[in-house]
């Protein structure tokens, strides 16, 4: 049983003369929702996108399922088992809900040119099996009926759960979340978070980077505070709130 | 609510079901599968009478792309066949060659969303290769055919590798670079293709003893390969690659998060539409009979880009009807005399205006529009 399914050792990153994150070290343990939270700027995202092998850390390592894996091309990361989500939602606008979720599977699937042409029976089987999976996804996040809808036509909260499902769709063994409370309404933070959960019982792991305390302190195991590019502190969602640190970094001095 | 139903229909499941029993499975403890195991789909009995048929989406859009193949096969069997015009035919296989290589390059620029503006210079490189092999060291044109196909896909390969690292106006700049360079070397190299004055003599296509030069034969032939074309674009639109190439066009970034290899998708279909490019040369070449490089000029590649814009991008059967309108509308244009190009380029401007998702698209909207109405 590996102790962890991510963990990051001593992660320096820079742009310019610009400081983004300082000797990070962290681990995510599997099965278990872990969530990054931290003021404007200090470091979230870059961190998100070290994971997710947008950007290559100057120092340090990032080290999935105990192989090391910065340096990959984010195609490459995708195919081992990490998925992710956007903060700003970036769904494929032109096509349907469930070819959004089928765009999902493209890591799972093999077909390529040859296949599409010859359409031997071999891809024909694939192709109904990567649609009667992508279904069985829109039924778990309750889009199933608007499977035949434009993507761009969905109201924004549906938009986020197609997004999740997208995710879902590669396999995935972890799941990254960027900010994905942002911009919905109350009662769909809470759907949220109960898709969250039903999703960590499907035994995929999650790491969220989210500004919503509500959404975070309800649902994480495990939080990493960071504030400009350092650790503040770590913990479970009750050491966190009564950390003096973090108190201090949110609220400012008083 | 029409909508709706419809996609409930399209999926195979009952539109009358009702959302209260899918919500009764989602709270159901069987739910908590590992996704992707093999058998993950939910399980439960009230699941289980409304799963869905294996070939949902992806089949019934080939059957009526299906369709449309066999609608317009029979268009051209007829057309072939009442047609006997000679001028008239080679217009309508003008068109033939032309929709081929808006096939080509919509796969490019209106799937995959990256534009080429050089492309005339692989439609160059068909009808040459072929043209020399044939003139010079007395191939067989059936020969030269898998040739100047290969020789135009290493070509587009090698100049995909570095070009297509560029995006929007820079990838406009570098593939505009690349069709003049091609052009000057059409022009320059006499030696071979006759510089200026052309590659003259190229040989006739045969098929055994099948004599293809008459008007109807070349016809058939044309529209043969334009028909097969389609079949071969529509089953890769419908596929895992054509997907792919869509979501590219939509957003790259989230497309790379779905595990899509960009540059390694983008590569291919570049060598895919410049292999359409090279068909239409070589079947150019051996209408003709004779080739020089003002076909192959930018003019020609820009040619290429309306007709794929006109009849609308990420449509196939935008490609016929933009070929068909972009060679037919200078022909009917002769009345207006000295005013041609005036009007040519006035309708190509209200179309842009008033329907710029093209001709195809426009049309259906409107029709749709009036059954509603």
């Amino acid at each position: 049983m590996p102790q962890s399914i991510v963990e990051l050792q001593s992660i320096s990153k820079s742009f310019g003369g610009i400081q983004a994150l300082y000797d990070i070290s962290f681990k995510v343990r599997p099965g278990a929702i872990h969530a990054i939270i931290g003021p404007n700027g200090a470091g979230k995202t870059t961190l998100f996108n070290i994971i997710t092998g947008l950007y290559r850390p100057d120092e340090g390592l990032v080290l999935f399922e105990q192989n090391p894996i910065h340096g990959l091309a984010i195609h490459q990361i995708v195919r081992l088992g990490i998925a992710r989500t956007f903060q700003n939602v970036e769904l494929f606008a032109s096509m349907s809900v469930l070819e959004n979720v089928l765009v999902g599977h493209h890591a799972r699937l093999r077909s390529g040119f040859w296949g599409a042409i010859g359409r031997w029976p071999r891809v024909r089987h694939e192709e109904s099996r990567a649609v009667e999976h992508a279904v069985e996804l829109l039924r778990f996040t309750g889009l199933e009926e608007l499977a035949d809808q434009k993507s761009s036509d969905l109201p924004f909260g549906w938009q986020r759960f197609l997004e999740i499902a997208r995710a879902l769709a590669s396999d995935p063994k972890l799941l990254l979340l960027d900010e994905p409370a942002s911009g919905l309404n109350a009662v769909e933070t809470s759907q949220l978070g109960e898709l969250l959960m039903k999703i960590r019982e499907r035994g995929v792991t999650l790491l969220l980077v989210e500004h919503d305390m509500s959404l975070t302190m309800g649902i994480s195991d495990h939080i990493l505070v960071l504030h400009q590019g350092r650790r503040l502190a770590e913990g479970t969602p009750r050491e966190i709130q009564s950390n003096d640190a973090v108190i201090c970094a949110y609220l400012g001095k008083d | 609510m029409r909508r709706r139903d419809r996609g409930r229909l399209a999926l195979g499941m009952d539109p009358l079901a009702s959302s209260g029993r899918k919500k009764a499975c989602l709270a159901s403890p069987e739910q908590a599968r590992p996704i992707g195991a093999p058998g993950s789909l939910c399980s439960c009995s009230c699941c289980r009478d409304q799963r869905p048929e294996t070939n949902i989406q992806p089949s019934s859009a080939g059957k009526s792309a299906d369709m449309k193949n066999l609608c317009l096969g029979a268009a051209v069997v007829a057309a072939g066949l009442l047609i006997s015009n000679p001028y008239h035919l080679q217009v309508l296989t003008f068109i033939g060659i032309y929709t081929l290589l808006t096939l080509g390059l919509n796969m490019l620029m209106g799937y995959a969303g990256q534009i080429s503006l050089g492309h005339a210079a692989f439609y160059g490189l068909g009808a040459y290769s072929t043209g020399i092999l044939t003139v010079h060291f007395g191939w067989s044109p059936w020969l030269t055919l898998p040739a100047s196909i290969l020789l135009t896909a290493a070509v587009a390969y090698l100049v995909a590798l570095p070009i297509l690292k560029l995006h929007g106006y820079y990838l406009g700049m570098g593939t505009l670079g690349f069709g003049m360079i091609v052009f000057i070397f059409f022009r320059e190299w006499s030696r071979f293709t006759g510089g200026d004055s052309g590659l003259v003599g190229i040989p006739a296509l045969a098929l055994g003893p099948v004599d293809l030069s008459s008007r109807t034969a070349y016809f058939f032939l044309v529209w043969g390969t334009v028909l097969a074309g389609f079949e071969v674009c529509g089953r890769i639109v419908n596929s895992r690659v054509g997907r792919a190439l869509r979501a590219i066009h939509d957003s790259e970034q989230a497309a790379a998060a779905m595990g899509i290899d960009t540059s390694r998708m983008k590569v291919h279909v570049f060598v895919l539409s410049a292999v359409f490019a090279a068909v239409a040369g070589f079947l150019y070449a051996h209408m003709i009979n004779f080739i020089s490089p003002n076909s192959f000029d930018f003019m020609t590649s820009v040619r290429m880009v309306t007709m794929v814009v006109i009849g609308g991008m990420a449509s196939i059967w935008g490609s016929v009807l933009g070929a068909s309108v972009i060679t037919l509308l200078p022909q009917w244009l002769h009345v207006f005399m000295d005013y041609e190009m005036l009007v040519y380029g006035l309708i190509l401007m209200l179309i842009m205006i008033f329907i710029p998702q093209g001709l195809v698209r426009g049309i259906t909207e409107l029709y749709e529009r009036s059954r509603t109405r």
